[in-house]
C-alpha cells in the first residue's frame, strides 16, 4: 500500500530548515522525521519502504520509528491529508 | 518598552469585493456599505500579498462578497501567493466558477476550493439565497471534485435549514465529499440584524450535534466533518481568531486591514488601510491590532480567569455588538455579567418568522 499526500496538501520548507504541512485553511508543524517521512510519501513507497529509507537518515535508539511512522500516516489518512 | 514579542501573522484573508449575486440573510458583509468605496486594484492586492508573505503569512484565502466576480485579479493573486510559497484557499459560492476559470486558477497554483450550498435541495436553497442558483452550484461542486485540488463543502446552518441536516449529510456522502463544514450561523453583520429569523432552537442545535457525532463515527476516514456550535448555546466563549492580532489578518475590498473579518462591527476602532500603511505597521503598531492583543486589556472576570490564555476573553466583535464595549467579557461566557443578553435572545427569540432583510444583489 503506497502513500501519498492528498490533493491540495503541500509541504513547505521554511528558511530555518523546519517543514510545514499546509492543508485547507490549516498549518501542521512537522518534526524532522515526520517531514522526511512525508517527503518520501510520493505514491510509490509502502510503509516498509518509508521506514527503511528513514532508518538510514535517523537514529532509532528506542526502536519506535516504525510505530511513529505508522501512527503519523494513520492520523493524516484519517484526516484526509494522506491517501493510501 | 517591555513588551512580549509579537508573533508575525500566518494567515491572510483577501476580500476581493463586497459584490455578490446571492442575498443570503446571514451575509457577513457590513450592513453600512453605503456607496461602495473604491475596490483595491490588482496591483494593490499583489503588494498586500507580497508584504504579508514577507512577514510570515503562509495561508492566503480569497473571499468576499464573491471573489470570482474579479476573475482576473483572483488568478493573478493566486499565482503570486503560490510563487511566494503560500497555500491558497478560494472561498466561493460557486456560481461563476466555470471550467475556464478553474483551469486558470489551478494553473496558478490554487490548492483548495470551499464551495457553499444554502440547503440540500433547490427550493429551500433558493428561498435562503434569494435567488435560484442551487443547481449551478452542484454542477460546480461536481466539476471541482474531479480536479487536482482540495475541496470543502460548506453549509451555514440556521433556523430555516437546520432540520435538513440529515439531507445535507446524505448529499455530501452521495457526492463523495471528503471535507464538510457545517457552520451554525454566527451573529455578526446581516446575521446579527436577522437574529430573530435565523436563531435555531436549542432542540435543533442539540439534535444537530447528535446527528454529526453519529455521521462522524460512520464515515470515519472517509469524511471529515466540522460542526461549529453557535456560541449562544455554549457556556464558554469561542477562542475567537485564536486571539486578537495573533495569527490572522483580513484585508477588505477597500483596503482596510482587520484583525478579524467581522471587526468592522466595532465602530469605535479606526482601521489602518493598505493605501496609507504597510501591513507590517498595521500588524505591529496600529491601535486596531494592539488594542485587544494579549491579556493586559482584559477586565474582570477575564483578567483573573484561568481560561484567559485559552479563549482570550471570547469574541471582541460580539462583546461590542451586545454591550457597546469592545473590551467587555464576551456575553457568550457564562461568567459575563451580561450573559443575560445572550440567554434572552437564545431562549425567547422575539420574532421567529422568516422575513429577513437582505443585502442588495449585484449583477456580474
Amino acid at each position: 500500500m503506497a502513500h501519498k499526500l492528498a490533493r491540495g496538501v503541500r509541504l513547505r520548507r521554511e528558511a530555518d530548515g523546519s517543514t510545514l504541512l499546509l492543508v485547507p485553511e490549516g498549518i501542521v508543524e512537522l518534526n524532522e522525521p515526520a517531514a522526511a517521512a512525508l517527503a518520501l510519501a510520493n505514491g510509490s513507497r509502502s510503509t516498509d519502504e518509508i521506514v527503511a529509507a528513514l532508518a538510514e537518515q535517523f537514529d532509532d535508539p528506542d526502536g519506535t520509528l516504525r510505530a511513529d511512522v505508522q501512527a503519523l500516516l494513520a492520523d493524516l489518512a484519517e484526516r484526509g491529508f494522506v491517501t493510501s | 518598552m517591555n513588551a512580549v514579542a509579537v508573533a508575525p501573522p500566518r494567515s491572510l484573508l483577501c476580500e476581493l469585493t463586497y459584490r455578490c449575486n446571492l442575498q443570503c440573510p446571514y451575509c457577513y458583509n457590513p450592513l453600512d456599505l453605503g456607496r461602495p468605496k473604491e475596490e483595491l486594484t490588482g496591483e494593490e492586492w499583489l503588494s498586500a500579498i507580497d508584504q504579508a508573505t514577507a512577514l510570515g503569512v503562509v495561508q492566503v484565502g480569497f473571499s468576499g462578497g464573491e471573489p470570482t466576480l474579479r476573475p482576473k485579479e483572483l488568478i493573478a493573486m493566486t499565482r503570486r501567493a503560490t510563487e511566494r510559497g503560500a497555500y491558497t484557499n478560494l472561498i466561493t459560492q460557486g456560481t461563476f466558477l466555470d471550467d475556464a476559470l478553474l483551469d486558470a486558477l489551478l494553473d496558478a497554483g490554487l490548492a483548495h476550493v470551499q464551495i457553499s450550498i444554502q440547503a440540500p435541495e433547490r427550493e429551500l436553497a433558493a428561498e435562503i439565497a434569494g435567488t435560484d442558483v442551487h443547481e449551478r452550484k452542484v454542477e460546480t461542486l461536481r466539476r471541482v471534485a474531479t480536479r487536482d485540488v482540495a475541496l470543502t463543502l460548506n453549509c451555514v446552518l440556521h433556523r430555516l435549514n437546520h432540520d435538513s441536516l440529515p439531507d445535507v449529510l446524505a448529499f455530501a456522502e452521495r457526492e463523495g465529499i471528503r471535507r464538510l463544514e457545517l457552520a451554525n450561523v454566527q451573529f455578526y453583520g446581516w446575521a446579527y440584524r436577522n437574529r430573530g429569523a435565523l436563531m435555531p432552537s436549542r432542540d435543533q442545535v442539540m439534535r444537530g450535534e447528535e446527528l454529526v457525532a453519529a455521521a462522524r463515527e460512520r464515515l470515519r476516514g472517509r469524511m471529515d466533518i466540522t460542526y461549529v456550535l453557535p456560541d449562544y448555546f455554549e457556556e464558554l466563549p469561542k477562542p475567537c481568531m485564536h486571539g486578537w492580532g495573533q495569527l490572522a489578518l483580513t484585508v477588505t475590498p477597500d483596503g482596510r486591514v482587520l484583525p478579524c473579518p467581522a471587526a468592522t462591527s466595532i465602530t469605535t476602532l479606526a482601521f489602518p488601510n493598505v493605501r496609507e500603511s504597510t501591513i507590517e505597521d498595521a500588524w505591529y503598531a496600529s491601535d486596531a491590532f494592539v488594542r485587544y492583543r494579549g491579556t493586559a486589556w482584559m477586565p474582570e472576570p477575564c483578567r483573573s480567569c484561568d481560561r484567559k490564555e485559552i479563549d482570550f476573553g471570547g469574541c471582541r466583535c460580539q462583546a461590542f455588538l451586545l454591550t457597546g464595549d469592545g473590551a467587555a467579557t464576551d456575553p457568550a461566557c457564562a461568567k459575563s455579567d451580561r450573559h443575560d443578553l445572550v440567554a434572552a435572545y437564545r431562549d425567547a427569540s422575539p420574532e421567529r418568522d422568516w422575513s429577513p432583510r437582505r443585502p442588495e444583489p449585484a449583477a456580474r
